[in-house]
């Protein structure tokens, strides 16, 4: 970059010296001819067609229009030199759009330029890509950028480039980014050393996670370790501090990333972010004197308070959050009371009691005073968000009386939401019409057509609201001037219930007709059309008023307007007809019911809401309207994924029913299928002896190859358990990003949570162990998966199954052979028995191997009873499983091996169907012969 | 998510405007009055730095005489960016100073903005845009090291 153009800084000059507009003009016209023509004749140097290329990008950011220089701008991008390439790339990215044919000319220069050693030049074409970033650029490069970002060799600045190219090019073009593909890939770069490619990648898995959000679940654990690292351990170089906050905004979009996912149920995680969220909290309570310190401050600290809310409303932490938010929406500092109101109706949006906000009505409806516009906003969301049955009176009186003066950006809105709240929260039918009338006489201009549609609809769709609202319509007719909005309504309103007030005084037909027809002047043809079919409807009830009705439907008839004119025809002719005719009498029956019909109100509102990059994770309005919409979308997220999670566990269970003979009594394709889909288990007949093995004993290797050994021991008391999972690195280089997660199917009956969030290298030649806490709350009959990753200049992913089976939680008890066989015989036969017949293998002096039967049994911990079978090479045992919440389940075994036939019989009795074919599948499964 | 970037003087000539959005250029110039119009007559001591705008909003700062403006998503962390922008006019500061160049045109006692005048904007806009790419990419924040940045911003200077 180094040389300055002296020809180009002159001609800076030349135009800034440019006295007037056609100077200028004559400058700019005078110098592009001049290029047109070194254009023309060719023949130029690197440095001259740069300088021309700058000349005319400064002329297009002047707001020229520039047609020429395309093809010299794709020639730079060639250039050797830095500074020419710079320049043709700055050219390319602001004089082409994404359209522009001569884009197809930059591809194969881009892909030149990605795939060169050298990251100046990675650099240059990743953000020509991320700033232009056509649909044929993202079908032809995606890969490669996707590679630069992965890629062990790539320097932070490519890493940073590419994560950020990435998410351009799947906002723009998702279908070409197999997100779910590369999920755990990416996430696995949050664990970068470099807190520059962390923020990037965050924003990439954050876009990604929301629409992939099982695929991306570990960045969960990732995004709760990194907060830690950052505010409780301080874990940071200080070029990364900002006026002393470690980077606010990387705290900011993890903090967001969380509330993309339902609250975590892992303690281990809830406790940490507990502390994190507490000490943004503690920290924002010294404020400082300097302003950028306590906006960055604030900034952390009112998304750790959007975070907590959707953690969970009634803790403690968001009462004190409610705390810090009433003293902020007093601040003298503009800013602060503006985040302060958005972020309470943030709270408002989602807590159960809105006891806590209603304190501060008083400041809130003030607010709606303030200076700022931007205030004024806020707190109107507010208070839409804070409305229920009890305040609504007082905030939609509060509100009608503020549209009166209210901004004129802001009455449409106004007007919506005070429609809304008062047909949500309204109290008594009376209360309705007179709000509703009154907003619509107040707002005149401001009144949608949707809001009077929906008074229309309801009033029709309400009995006992039709002769006071056509009472209350008639009252604000007789006013001298009535807005449209207003005619249309009492139009409507008196026509189909105008007879219910008729006979009384001051309510006459003929006093409806004046009060209606003197305001029929001052409307628009479509409002004269629905007066006219009102008066035909009064035709039919009102005889009385007849001749004058008439007299209009006869001027009427010569109006210029068509519509106006042919209803004006049929109605006369209508009207005309003899008294006894039916006709009339039929067609103006009164209005059915409508039938029920999603409000207008509320999709209007929410027009605006779809238009975020990122999506929203919460809206203005109560909790129901919250909760409304959280389902709605689950089952749109739910729809949308379905053709992945159909095709995915097929091809894995096939897998692990072929492959899996010697295991086949952990049914895993039985269980139901999870919400979330199951890791593909690695497979190998090693990894199955460890397996199995580990299934009667408490210790053991539970997987090894050339880079890791993973041993477990475990202990077992009741229904709770505790493993102590070991991670050898058997190499000599760090495992990073090394990251391990337990899948169970089914959550409600097993849980298996790591009691520390386990740190995410694994040093050379180290081993680390994780505890894993267990408990059996009910009976389960899938096992929990391990699936342990890390980036090894790969990244690689092993999943195995943990020696976690229904049998850990079994005590062994006692019986006497009496007992026993009174227990046998209460159990009974099938359902509650389970029993098979499989092959064994006989010791090596051709024996039945007694003593492994044994260890298996016991192992199983079922206690051993001597004694009962009469046959010494039979086993008989007893125990019972602990669980939580189902309590305690009784099992009886017995094991017949028949040396001649070498054939085992096994026969298993429960109070639980369940739990006897489960413990005759893991015992059979460890004694079954290989065949 | 970022949908554009302008610096506009009080008079309303755009003299640095980012689009991480396709508009047309039609667009852009409608898109530049209407922020100028929308940000330039707010109170600056009793007003808040945001603005709705359409279904986003604007962040804005003033520094000197420049209104440095970015249009983010309804849903956006407001002094997040609020503070980026400050991140960035800080580093135009410092690589203006490196740069050594114009800087005899002070003109401003801003406490930050004494390095960087509009001037610089426009004689470097080319420089301006380089640093832009090294802090924003793609209408997300790239690097929040001012060192980071700026010694990266000193390498480049030094390539031919």
């Amino acid at each position: 970059m180094a040389a300055n153009m002296r020809g180009l800084t002159q001609f800076i000059a030349d135009i800034r010296g440019a006295r007037v507009r056609e100077l200028e003009e004559k400058r700019i016209n005078k110098e592009m001819a001049n290029i047109r023509k070194k254009f023309k004749d060719g023949n130029l140097d690197g440095y001259q067609k740069k300088k021309y290329v700058a000349k005319i990008i400064f002329t297009y950011i002047l707001g020229y229009k520039v047609d020429v220089g395309h093809m010299e701008a794709v020639n730079l991008i060639s250039s050797t030199k830095y500074s020419e390439k710079q320049i043709g790339y700055l050219a390319v990215t602001l004089l082409m759009h994404e359209n522009s044919d001569f884009l197809r000319l930059v591809v194969n220069s881009i892909r030149k330029d990605l795939d060169e050693n050298n990251e100046i030049n990675n650099c240059l074409a990743l953000h020509a890509i991320a700033n232009v970033g056509s649909s044929e650029m993202a079908e032809a490069l995606s890969e490669d950028v996707h590679r630069l970002l992965i890629s062990p060799t790539s320097q932070t600045f490519v890493k940073k480039k590419a994560a950020l190219t990435l998410l351009r090019l799947y906002r723009k073009h998702p279908e070409v980014i197999p997100a779910a593909e590369w999920a755990s890939r990416l996430v696995s770069i949050m664990d970068d050393q470099d807190l520059g490619v962390v923020i990037c990648v965050t924003s990439l898995v954050m876009a990604l996670a929301q629409d992939h959000l099982d695929a991306y679940a570990v960045c969960y654990t990732k995004a709760v370790d990194r907060l830690y690292r950052l505010i409780i351990q301080h874990e940071y170089s200080a070029a990364y501090a900002y006026y002393k906050v470690p980077s606010p905004w990387l705290q900011v979009k993890l903090l967001r990333l969380l509330q993309y996912y339902p609250p975590t149920e892992d303690p281990t995680l809830q406790k940490a972010l507990q502390e994190v969220l507490q000490t943004i909290m503690n920290n924002s309570a010294e404020p400082s004197r300097n302003v950028q310190h306590n906006n960055a401050q604030h900034a952390v600290l009112f998304e750790a308070i959007g975070l907590a809310i959707h953690l969970d409303t009634n803790s403690p932490l968001v009462d004190t959050a409610a705390v810090l938010l009433a003293r902020f929406i007093s601040s003298k500092e503009t800013n602060v009371r503006y985040l302060g109101l958005d972020t309470m109706a943030h709270l408002a949006a989602r807590a159960d009691s809105l006891d806590p906000l209603k304190k501060h009505q008083g400041t809130i409806i003030l607010s709606l005073r303030d200076k700022d516009i931007s205030v004024r906003r806020r707190a109107l969301d507010l208070l839409y968000s804070m409305c229920d049955v009890d305040n609504s009176e007082l905030i939609v009186g509060e509100l009608l009386r503020y549209l009166k003066v209210a901004d004129y950006a802001l009455r449409e809105e106004m007007v919506l939401k005070i429609a809304i709240l008062t047909e949500k929260y309204a109290s008594s039918y009376k209360w309705y019409v007179d709000t509703i009338l009154q907003l619509i006489s107040a707002a005149g201009d401001h009144v949608g057509d949707e809001v009077w549609y929906r008074v229309v609809q309801i009033i029709t769709n309400t009995e006992d609201l039709q002769e006071y609202a056509a009472r209350v319509v008639f009252e604000h007719l007789k006013a001298p001037a009535a807005h449209e909005s207003l005619v249309k309504v009492g139009g409507y309103i008196l026509g189909e219930y105008g007879h219910l007030i008729a006979n009384e005084s001051g309510y006459s037909p003929i006093e409806q007709f004046q009060a209606l027809h003197s305001k029929s002047q001052f409307c628009v043809a479509a409002t004269r059309s629905l007066l006219l079919s009102t008066y035909i409807k009064w035709v039919n009830v009102f005889p009385e008023i007849k001749p004058q009705l008439i007299n209009i439907f006869e001027r009427y008839r010569h109006v210029l307007d068509a519509e106006l004119q042919q209803r004006a025809c049929e109605f006369y002719a209508l009207a005309c007809r003899p008294d006894d005719d039916e006709m009339l009498q039929n067609i103006c029956e009164e209005m059915p019911p409508f039938p029920p019909r999603v409000s207008g109100l509320m999709s209007q509102l929410n027009r605006k809401l779809g238009d975020t990059e990122d999506k929203r994770t919460w809206i203005h309005g109560g909790k129901e309207m919250n909760l409304e919409r959280q389902l709605t979308k689950r089952k749109a997220n739910k729809d949308a994924e379905a053709p992945v999670n159909e095709s995915a566990p097929t091809s894995g269970t096939a897998e692990t029913d072929g492959m899996m003979n010697s295991l086949a009594g952990l049914d895993l394709s039985a269980s139901s299928r999870p919400e979330s889909e199951a890791p593909r288990l690695n497979v190998g007949p090693s990894i199955d002896k460890w397996l199995n093995k580990l299934t009667y004993s408490a210790e053991g290797v539970l997987y090894e190859d050339v880079q890791l050994q993973i041993g477990v021991k475990s202990r077992y008391q009741g229904h709770l358990g505790q493993l102590a999972i070991y991670f050898g690195n058997k190499v000599s280089a760090p495992l990073t990003s090394f990251t391990s997660t337990v899948y169970v199917s089914d959550p409600e009956a097993l849980s298996a949570t790591f009691a520390k969030i386990p740190p995410n290298v694994l040093a050379p030649r180290t081993q680390s162990q994780q505890i894993l806490h267990v408990e059996c709350k009910k009976v389960f009959t899938s096992i929990p998966i391990l699936t342990v990753s890390f980036l090894a200049g790969a990244h690689q992913s092993i999943s195995i199954r943990l020696p976690i089976t229904i049998t850990k939680f079994f005590e062994g008890v006692k019986f006497g052979q009496a007992d026993f066989f009174e227990r046998w015989k209460l159990i009974g036969g099938p359902p509650r028995e389970s029993q098979s017949v499989f092959p064994v293998v006989l010791d090596s002096t051709g024996h039945v191997d007694l003593a492994r039967n044994r260890q298996v049994i016991s192992g199983n911990h079922l206690e051993i009873l001597e004694e009962i079978d009469s046959n010494s090479s039979n086993i008989v045992g007893a125990g019972v499983l602990h669980t939580s919440v189902d309590g305690k389940v009784g099992c009886l075994l017995r094991l017949e091996p028949n040396r001649e036939a070498k054939l085992c019989r096994i026969t298993v009795r429960s109070t639980s169907e369940d739990v006897a074919g489960e413990v005759r599948k893991l015992v059979e499964s460890v004694l079954r012969a290989e065949s | 998510m970022i949908r554009f970037i302008l610096v506009q003087n009080r008079q309303g000539k755009t003299r640095l405007s980012k689009w991480y959005v396709p508009y047309d250029d039609e667009e852009k110039v409608r898109l530049r009055g209407e922020v100028h119009r929308l940000v330039a007559p707010r109170d600056q001591k009793h007003q808040s730095n945001f603005v709705e705008f359409k279904n986003h909003k604007i962040v804005y700062r003033r520094y000197a005489g420049l209104f440095f403006c970015v249009c983010v998503d309804a849903n956006d962390n407001e002094l997040a960016y609020l503070e980026a922008i400050h991140l960035f006019v800080e580093i135009l500061g410092k690589s203006f100073m490196l740069s050594a160049y114009l800087t005899y045109l002070l003109a401003d006692t801003d406490a930050f903005f004494d390095n960087v005048c509009e001037l610089d904007l426009v004689f470097n806009f080319y420089k301006v845009y380089a640093i832009l790419d090294e802090i924003f990419l793609a209408g997300e924040i790239e690097e929040t090291s001012k060192d980071v940045v700026l010694s990266r911003l000193e390498e480049l200077e030094k390539l031919e």
